[in-house]
């Protein structure tokens, strides 16, 4: 059987710590760290022709290294990857654009980095812009180009280079829905014409949409493997995984992408959990629903009055809630050091389907400092049967009442 | 493997472009580096040191050695810096690296050939005797400069994406590769006893094959054939150890 994509045990170990040399270290022959992380690890999978897979898994599972060894701009440490065919990536955003050539140089000088002919691109060059939806601006330098716009022409060119393999990075979430709809839109019928995919989302819908198979990275290996839909649903409990592993995440950890933690450490929060009403755990809410945020908190020094936030984050990074008893005008009591503290805070999730972020954290009277400060404490879902977009889930309803007015005056 | 030459073109040109893109005198910029280190170099070493260069005015004598150095080692400093300055490139799209470093030569023989034009106006202009005949060995001594530039230029460019301390090292070698080769002086000023000792200078051989044939009517001198050797050498040299770590830049940059 002829793969069109096959990696067979592979594995890719990237040294952590100091990311340059330089001379210095080597006359002073200083013990360069030898710190090692491996990226992947043991991964195997073949696509035919016309196959796609979709790639999900939390920041730092692996995803982009994956597509890095695919695009043969990284090597494996161990293993063997068999690729069959012309590819193209779209791994970021214009990376092969300079800003102070117009959009017209840059579609050539884009395709030529992907391996297309001037004459190819040439050919294309009307299909490519109209597809970006430039045209206005194909003469303009793109130092003046929105970040849609550069998305839009990025994933264009990458789309029209005809790739029999064609990788595809988080790198759409910018555009607008329109533009995003048209890419996928894209991407079913490249497949649909013998293409094989490979797509990196943090969009389960979309990923749904497109590739009828996925696969759940986590911490560099394949955690599950299997229909999208399947996928999808096992991916919100490897978040739950990762939530209850980011517990006992050392400092050194923190620069892989992990989290994000700014803290004095004299107070702790030790867990976040997000429960039902009925003090169950779970990750998955239907929208509206109320829900209760614990956090267990350690005090190691006394914590007079500190200022305690809740936060839920759209995975795109916009806040979408943002609660503190600062704001709230919430007295907190002082807390003693060596004592623990519950703190709840029952709120009703009215937000539109999707996957949140949740975090918590712990603030100096003053706001001078956090104590501490999770921002992604743990990812939920929410599923909603309204189909609405957008963060929040107001519950609308619809009634019509028909007007008939007589019109014989 | 034949498309990547598409990439060469458009890479080069995209350089070039961007380097007169805010420009007000834009390609004009070539003619007067060479011009003004020259005249420099003229108003030193004809009215205030008197160095003598035969029955060759020295503006021409010094104009006709500027140019193929200038061409030389600013094509070594933007090939040293050529993959690091390109890291957001490699590190997200697989082409042949060696593209990069060949794009900033390619760049650079362009202003040469505008600074070479001057050249040889000043020749038209000073009435210097021509031999069309020995001008027809002019390409060999460029392919053995151009040679031994993109041996350095891969070597000293993987080299910097490991140590960035090589750029700065090589500015450094750079200016004083300058003295170390006939430009401003001619040989003759070397004393007999180190002779032997600065022929070991590929760009000596290069340089007197440049004068030979612009200026003297003459084929190169048994020194070229010493730098064709070295320059082939050094090439096969830095472009096998280019492809050997150039898997690496990825992830080290």
């Amino acid at each position: 059987m002829m793969y069109s994509i096959k990696l067979t045990d592979v594995s890719k170990k990237y040294r952590i710590g100091k990311s340059s040399l330089n001379l210095r270290s080597i006359f002073r022959r200083k013990n360069i760290a030898t710190k090692f992380h491996w990226a992947v690890k043991n991964i195997n999978f073949g696509l035919q022709a016309g196959e796609s897979m979709g790639i999900i898994g939390p920041n730092g599972a692996g995803k982009t290294t994956i597509l890095k060894l695919l695009s043969k701009v990284t090597f494996p440490t161990s293993g063997q990857i068999e690729m069959n065919g012309r590819f193209s990536a779209l791994i970021e955003l214009g990376a092969g654009f300079h800003p102070e050539l117009s959009g017209r140089e840059n579609v050539f000088l884009n395709g030529t980095i992907l391996g297309m002919r001037k004459a190819e691109i040439q050919k294309r060059f009307d299909d490519i812009v109209q597809f970006a939806g430039i045209e206005k601006f194909i003469d303009t330098p793109v130092k003046r180009y929105s970040s849609g716009m550069y998305a839009r022409l990025g994933f264009s060119v990458a789309a029209h280079v005809d790739p029999q393999i064609l990788l595809v990075d988080e790198v759409l979430a910018v555009g607008d829905m329109a533009f995003q709809k048209k890419c996928y839109e894209r991407m079913q019928q490249l497949i649909q014409n013998g293409t094989t995919l490979i797509f990196v989302s943090h969009n389960m819908r979309a990923i749904q949409k497109v590739c009828e198979r996925s696969m759940v990275l986590y911490r560099g290996e394949i955690a599950f493997e299997g229909s999208s839909a399947d996928a999808t649903a096992e991916y919100s409990n490897i978040l739950r995984k990762a939530a209850a592993d980011f517990q006992d995440v050392s400092s050194e950890d923190i620069s892989e992408g992990i989290g994000q933690q700014i803290m004095t450490h004299e107070a702790v929060i030790e867990k976040i959990e997000i429960l039902k009403q009925n003090n169950e755990a779970t990750n998955t809410f239907p929208s509206g629903e109320n829900a209760i945020v614990r956090a267990k908190i350690n005090f190691y020094k006394d914590a007079p009055a500190p200022v305690i936030a809740c936060s839920i984050r759209h995975p795109d990074g916009q806040v979408v809630y943002d609660f503190t008893t600062e704001w709230a005008g919430i007295q907190t009591p002082d807390f003693s050091a060596f004592t623990s503290a519950i703190i709840d805070f029952p709120l009703q999730l009215n937000l539109s389907a999707g996957s949140y972020q949740l975090g918590v954290n712990l603030a100096y009277k003053d706001l001078s400092k956090y104590y501490d400060r999770i921002d992604r404490g743990l990812d939920f879902v929410v599923v909603s049967s309204s189909g609405a977009r957008g963060f929040a889930d107001l519950h609308a309803g619809f009634s019509v009442s028909k007007i008939t007015e007589n019109k014989t005056n | 493997m034949n498309h990547y030459f598409d990439l060469l073109f458009a890479w080069s040109t995209r350089i070039i472009r961007a380097r007169y893109q805010q420009s007000i005198l834009g390609g004009l910029w070539a003619i007067l580096q060479p011009l003004a280190t020259v005249l420099i170099f003229t108003l030193v070493f004809s009215f205030l040191i008197k160095v003598d260069t035969g029955n060759i005015p020295y503006i021409v004598f010094s104009y006709s050695a500027m140019v193929p150095w200038l061409f030389f080692s600013s094509a070594i400093t933007d090939m040293v810096d050529s993959i690091v300055s390109n890291m957001n490139l490699v590190s997200k799209i697989y082409f042949p690296r060696e593209i990069l470093v060949f794009s900033a030569l390619i760049a650079r023989f362009v202003d040469f050939l505008i600074a070479f034009a001057i050249l040889i106006l000043l020749i038209i202009l000073y009435r210097l005797p021509v031999n069309l005949l020995t001008w027809l060995f002019l390409p060999v001594v460029l392919i053995c400069q151009i040679l031994l530039a993109l041996g350095i230029g891969l070597f000293a460019s993987a080299l910097n994406a490991f140590f960035r301390d090589i750029k700065h090292v090589f500015t450094l070698i750079m200016q004083l590769w300058l003295y170390a080769t006939p430009i401003i002086y001619p040989v003759t000023l070397v004393p007999e006893n180190l002779r032997n000792l600065y022929y070991f200078n590929p760009m000596v051989g290069i340089i007197e094959g440049y004068r030979a044939i612009l200026l003297h009517e003459a084929l190169p001198g048994n020194s070229f054939i010493f730098s064709i050797v070295i320059s082939l050498l050094v090439f096969a040299g830095g472009y096998s150890f280019f492809k050997k770590v150039e898997v690496q830049f990825a992830d080290i940059i």
